[in-house]
């Protein structure tokens, strides 16, 4: 399919940004956020929305290790999520990346305390995930993968949480789609759920998704997401 | 946060492509050749995963 310059421009952006969150947690640093200077221009802004593409993972190293974020990414972070509300009739997976985003800031975000920005963001509803079929509902646990994180409880986790068959044969479905992203971003949420068959290789899984895919920085990103998990001690 | 708006309006099309890459549509399947059947083979072969026949595609004509 052909893109548009910008949505190029975008996925480019995304991907550096990608690269970085690989980086740190692979080597347990921070997340640089290289080339964010200025966010007043144009190159600033496309940061601005490409750091909203990847979301709460933007923070997931200081999440998972747990360290306090740069001030630089920590800002950043603010600000997408401050510059890019979800619009009222906005998908799901839309408010659902935005919620993810208010809640990651809430957590590491010491001076939001005290303050109505502090407060637990009011959750989305996850019912259409009770109501989609395994394809669909390990599409859009794909696309959500930056809620899967462990202790985070919300409606799409307890959503996946029921149904730990359908997101495995999601994830089988998804390698033989050779669809790397999703099937990282289901093999992260299957590092996290009780219940899926031990048939299903998990590891080696992860392993073939990473030979296969890893060189797009978004894939490597779920994938070692899903080994920090794993490596934490959450169930597979 | 007028700035940003109005430095982001600048780039023309990048909130509809926002919107696709917060909502994106499944992509098209590709499906495996021998070649990677055979690589999976060798990753897990101690193991019992994934391995399967490509999946037959519908002829043309």
């Amino acid at each position: 399919m052909e893109q548009s310059g910008t949505s190029a421009l975008l996925q480019g952006a995304v991907q550096d940004i990608a690269s970085d969150v690989v980086s740190a947690l692979r080597g347990g640093d921070h997340v640089r956020m290289s080339g964010t200077g200025a966010m007043d221009d144009v190159e600033g802004s496309l940061t601005l929305a490409a750091v909203r593409v990847l979301g709460a993972d933007l923070l997931l190293p200081h999440v998972l290790f747990p360290t306090p974020p740069a001030p630089e990414a920590l800002a950043v972070f603010r600000r997408t999520v401050e510059a890019f509300p979800p619009r009222p009739d906005a998908a799901p997976t839309v408010k659902w990346s935005h919620w993810a985003m208010s809640r990651t800031l809430r957590r590491l975000d010491t001076s939001l305390a005290g303050t109505p920005a502090g407060d637990q963001p009011p959750e989305q509803d996850a019912g259409w995930l009770d109501e989609a079929t395994w394809q669909v509902l390990t599409h859009q646990l794909a696309v959500l993968a930056p809620l899967a994180v462990p202790g985070a409880d919300c409606a799409v986790a307890r959503a996946a949480q029921r149904r730990p068959v359908d997101v495995a044969r999601g994830f089988v479905r998804a390698v033989r789609r050779r669809d790397w992203q999703q099937a990282a971003g289901a093999g992260r949420w299957l590092t996290l759920i009780d219940g899926v068959p031990e048939t299903l290789g998990l590891e080696t899984g992860l392993d073939f998704v990473e030979l296969m895919g890893g060189n797009d920085p978004r894939v490597a990103l779920q994938v070692q997401a899903a080994r920090v998990v794993r490596a934490a001690g959450a169930l597979v | 946060m007028p700035s940003i708006d109005k430095a982001i309006e600048d780039i023309t099309g990048v909130r509809s492509d926002l919107e696709a890459a917060l909502d994106p549509a499944e992509p098209d399947g590709v499906y495996r050749d021998s070649r990677e059947c055979a690589a999976l083979a060798l990753l897990s072969a101690d193991t019992k995963l994934l391995l399967s026949p490509p999946t037959p595609r519908p002829k043309k004509g």
